[in-house]
């Protein structure tokens, strides 16, 4: 089961970016930027292309 | 006309009898400017006499009734070639046959479907496999999946399995017979005992740079497949589809930009590894595409309801099964075809409880920037990373437990990257530290450039 948080980490140059962990059982962890998980979310809800459109 | 008598060798003294005169010396050849000489000097030709013709280069012998040429019926005959560049083949035993000339450029194939076993065609494309990971090879995340749900399973290979609950997995083909050698086949099945019914897929995208020179192409994807014996696809149908795109490195999920199916159909597939292809026109425009499979199981799943694939090519120009190029990888060589996958995924395994992959600095008392070098280029500086059992530490002095691990987009490239490991405590500002596995074998870092 799929274990998802925010995760705000600061960077060396001081400012910050906020992080999406995923923990994918098995003590494995997906890790990306917040905006890369909600593209990644975007493409999964459109179902494959197969056909025309 | 008598009977020639044969050779004789004349000696010194000897006398020409009219027998020999006419058995030996009339026995030759006569030459004669053309036919109508010859039947000015010989008005009353003998049967076996010969001639030879001058202005045709003709040998000929009277039959008794008229002269004919010398024609071997068993010889091959000049009506048999029409045209410049016509080829004498054969059709069966003792049969000779006439294959026109091919187009300019093609070469000469053997096709035993062809009526003399052979075809011209257009030369086998110079492209390189686009299809990266299409034996099946390269497995860097592992070599089993239970229920994939949208991600990438064998390199460059994402599947959709999750519901039913489906197992995606490698599989050694021990198959020397139907494959070209092919080690492993990607098995992709449904869970004994499931009951749902929804399509599962399987597929792969292939990037701007590589899709482009096949722009305006007709191609050919050929691909190898078989099923187990409970598969329960109707009519045991493997469903294939190819669909182009006008964005630039679109994920192949979801839907593609201006997307254009270029082919989509069904195979039959046994519990025998089959070669099938399927062909179609990329658009002129297209600048991206992707090929993939698909099955809708039926009823309830039994102990084999799977589909196993590998081989996945595809050629420019429109091949058959039988004459389509013999697989290749993309990467030709196994060390090629890790590469190729490492431009889209790349997985570094330590192996041992104390493996070390990068070594940064403490930025503050809970945060470290640790420097990776990427094992190839990457097509894109890494936007996922996936861990395992990672930790940081000074060697022999202390290990610290993180709780976030992320890679650094600002200060990140294709060949390196930055990991900020976070989360942390009691680390000292400046200090050096090592990432490392934390006393577990099966510690990993994976960093993914993926479409």
């Amino acid at each position: 089961m799929e274990n998802i948080r925010e995760l705000f980490i600061e960077m060396p140059n001081g400012e910050s970016s906020t992080h999406i962990i995923i923990e994918n059982g098995n003590g494995h962890f997906t890790s990306m930027l917040k905006s890369t998980y909600d593209e990644m979310l975007a493409a999964q809800s459109t179902p494959i292309d197969t056909e025309d459109e | 006309m008598a009977a020639g008598l044969g050779f004789k060798t004349f000696n010194t003294g000897d006398v020409l009898s009219a027998a020999d005169t006419n058995g030996y010396l009339m026995q030759g050849v006569l030459v004669f400017a053309n036919a109508a000489a010859r039947d000015a000097a010989i008005t009353s030709p003998q049967e076996g006499q010969c001639c030879y013709l001058k202005d045709t280069d003709a040998v000929q012998t009277y039959s008794g009734s008229a002269w004919v040429g010398f024609d071997d019926s068993n010889a091959i005959q000049n009506s048999i070639v029409d045209a410049k560049g016509d080829i004498v083949a054969a059709s069966g035993n003792d049969t000779p046959a006439r294959l026109a000339v091919g187009s300019n450029g093609d070469t000469l194939v053997a096709d035993s479907a062809a009526t003399t076993g052979l075809i011209w065609a257009k030369p086998v494309a110079s492209l390189s496999n686009p299809i990266v990971n299409g034996g099946m090879d390269i497995w860097q995340r592992g070599t089993s999946f239970s229920s994939p749900n949208t991600i990438y399973v064998a390199d460059r290979w994402k599947a959709e399995g999750s519901t039913p609950a489906c197992t995606v997995a490698r599989q050694a083909t021990g198959d020397t017979t139907n494959l070209p050698n092919i080690q492993y086949g990607l098995r992709f099945q449904r869970n004994s005992g499931q009951t749902n019914t929804s399509t599962v897929y399987l597929y792969t995208g292939v990037e701007t740079a590589n899709a482009i020179p096949f722009a305006g192409k007709a191609i050919t994807v050929s691909f190898y497949a078989k099923c187990g014996a409970n598969y329960s696809s109707s009519a045991s149908a493997l469903g294939y589809f190819l669909n182009s795109g006008t964005g630039t490195d679109e994920n192949p999920t979801g839907s593609y930009t201006g997307n254009v199916s270029v082919a989509s159909g069904n195979v039959t597939l046994t519990t025998t590894y089959q070669r099938f292809v399927f062909t179609g026109t990329i658009g002129a425009t297209a600048t991206e595409f992707k090929i993939g499979f698909n099955y809708t199981p039926s009823g309830t799943a039994s102990t084999n309801d799977w589909f196993e694939v590998t081989g996945v090519q595809i050629d420019s120009g429109t091949w058959t099964a039988s004459t389509a190029p013999t697989f290749r990888r993309s990467g030709n060589t196994l060390q090629g075809e890790l590469a190729a996958c490492q431009r889209y995924y790349m997985r570094l395994t330590g192996g041992a409880s104390s493996s070390n992959y990068g070594i940064g600095y403490a930025y503050n008392t809970t945060s470290a920037a640790i420097n990776l070098r990427n094992a190839v280029t990457m097509r894109i500086t890494p936007t996922v990373l996936d861990y395992s059992a990672i930790g940081l530490t000074v060697v022999g002095v202390n290990n610290y437990t993180i709780t976030g691990l992320a890679i650094d987009a600002g200060t990140s490239g294709n060949d390196y990257v930055i990991l900020l490991a976070t989360g942390a405590s009691g680390l000292t500002t400046g200090a050096s530290y090592s990432l490392r596995n934390t006393s577990n074998v099966a510690g990993f870092i994976g960093l993914s450039a993926e479409l």
